[in-house]
């Protein structure tokens, strides 16, 4: 597998999950930055050009609250989880945990098939 | 700073109107914000720094389009039906434009073969021009109406109604279909509109055949018939069905059988012999047209060995 089709698939594979850790993150406010630095602080790196697109589209899909504050001499946009997001938080933790479970079983039997 | 403020601007140009102020001010206070953080880990930035920052943010055209992702012209679910839409249609129109430029050139005593193919190909592509930006520019207003139901989810179809799992070849393909109905369509313009000529225009038209020749495709113009009406079937079923591969190799082998009763029935041309002297002597262009029928019978032909072989394994 060449380095190119093994990036796509990792693309294909963090998509889902990303909005999983952003809609988990937003429980707090947090602007575009100071989100990344948290994700990035616990273990997921995301670019710039994936994070902000995707923040916006949440907001767009009424999960996230947003407004405009001053702070440090700059505006900034800062995003919560709104109700909607928060309960579509509860499902999709809750689906996460169940394809969890079950892919580690799946992987579990196949590393011993493998051994 | 500078530097930021015109990549915002290039990226807002690449944005649609109504979202360009609100992404570029946030697009703005987010590098200000890494900017920022880079200046207290590392010091004042530079220039060149603020220029690698930005450009591993990426090109202004592609971080605009991951904000307001391009709309494509024609909804994806829409392309199998456009795609159709177009091919039938381009199909029609092309039997149309031999039926009007046959028509021209055989009432016409001074169009040759090669103007009568660019005639042909120049009103195809014509008519193709018209049809293909008014088709998309319809299926363009449809993608643009907001959609109900994605077509996958719905439910108003039956596993029951579908056409029973065959080989590859049994689905028609229009191509075939319209290049066949297009070449019935010349031949039937060709042996019936002399009919509808005056005298005058009789003699000044291109009409090469010896009499007992254009009698006999007089009589073969049924087959003609019975071909468009096939081709009719083939475009309503675009499956072959064994009635209907037994209808094409019947009307195969009439066909081959006319066109070699034709090649070999006697003399085919009727030429001003005057006119081509020093050039071709008659016995030349009868053998060249007794060959080219012997080829044109091997079409057909080939059909019937092709259809007996698929009847065999339907």
């Amino acid at each position: 597998m060449t380095a190119a089709q093994l990036d796509k698939m990792r693309l294909e594979l963090r998509r889902g999950v990303l909005v999983l850790a952003v809609l988990a993150s937003l429980k707090q406010p947090h602007y575009g930055y100071s989100l990344r630095r948290q994700l990035q602080d616990r273990g997921i790196d995301i670019d710039e050009g994936t994070l902000y697109p995707l923040i916006r589209r949440l907001a767009d899909q009424e999960l996230l609250n947003s407004e405009w504050r001053q702070g440090e001499g700059r505006e900034r946009r800062y995003y919560q989880l709104s109700d909607l997001g928060t309960e579509l938080l509860g499902q999709l933790s809750d689906e996460w945990q169940q394809l969890n479970g079950a892919l580690s079983n799946i992987l579990g039997g196949a590393a011993e098939e493998t051994d | 700073m500078d530097l930021v403020a015109r990549y915002v601007a290039a990226v807002q140009r690449e944005l649609p109107e109504a979202k360009r102020d609100e992404i570029g001010r946030e697009l703005k206070a987010n590098i200000m914000d890494k900017l920022d953080g880079m200046a207290e880990q590392h010091g004042s930035l530079t220039e060149a720094d603020i220029a690698g920052v930005l450009k591993q943010m990426g090109r202004p055209r592609a971080v605009a389009q991951q904000f307001a992702p391009p709309q494509p012209l024609i909804r994806l679910s829409y392309m199998p039906l456009y795609q159709y839409t177009l091919f039938l249609v381009l199909g029609i129109l092309f039997l149309l434009q031999v039926v009007e430029t046959t028509i021209n050139w055989v009432s016409s005593s001074d169009m040759g073969l090669v103007q009568y193919l660019f005639r042909l190909a120049a009103g195809f592509l014509d008519d193709v021009i018209f049809a293909f930006a008014s088709i998309t520019a319809a299926f363009w207003f449809m993608s643009r109406q907001p959609s109900a139901k994605p077509e996958d989810c719905t439910t108003d179809w039956h596993p029951e109604q579908l056409p029973k799992a065959g080989p590859s070849w049994q689905h028609i393909s229009l191509q075939d279909t319209f290049t066949d109905l297009a070449t019935y369509l010349f031949l039937l313009v060709v042996i019936w509109y002399p009919m509808w000529m005056s005298a005058e225009q009789l003699d000044s038209s291109r009409l090469l055949l010896t009499d007992h020749a254009y009698l006999w495709l007089k009589w073969a113009s049924p087959l003609a018939v019975l071909g468009l009406a096939l081709g009719i079937w083939q475009l309503q079923q675009r499956l072959w069905s064994r009635a209907m591969l037994i209808s094409n190799l019947v009307l195969n082998c009439a066909l081959t059988a006319v066109i070699l009763g034709l090649a070999a029935s006697g003399r085919l041309l009727q030429l001003d012999v005057e006119r081509w002297h020093g050039v071709f002597e008659l016995y030349q262009l009868e053998r060249a047209a007794v060959t080219s029928l012997i080829i044109i019978a091997m079409f057909p032909l080939w059909e019937v060995g092709r259809d007996l072989l698929r009847l065999r394994k339907l």
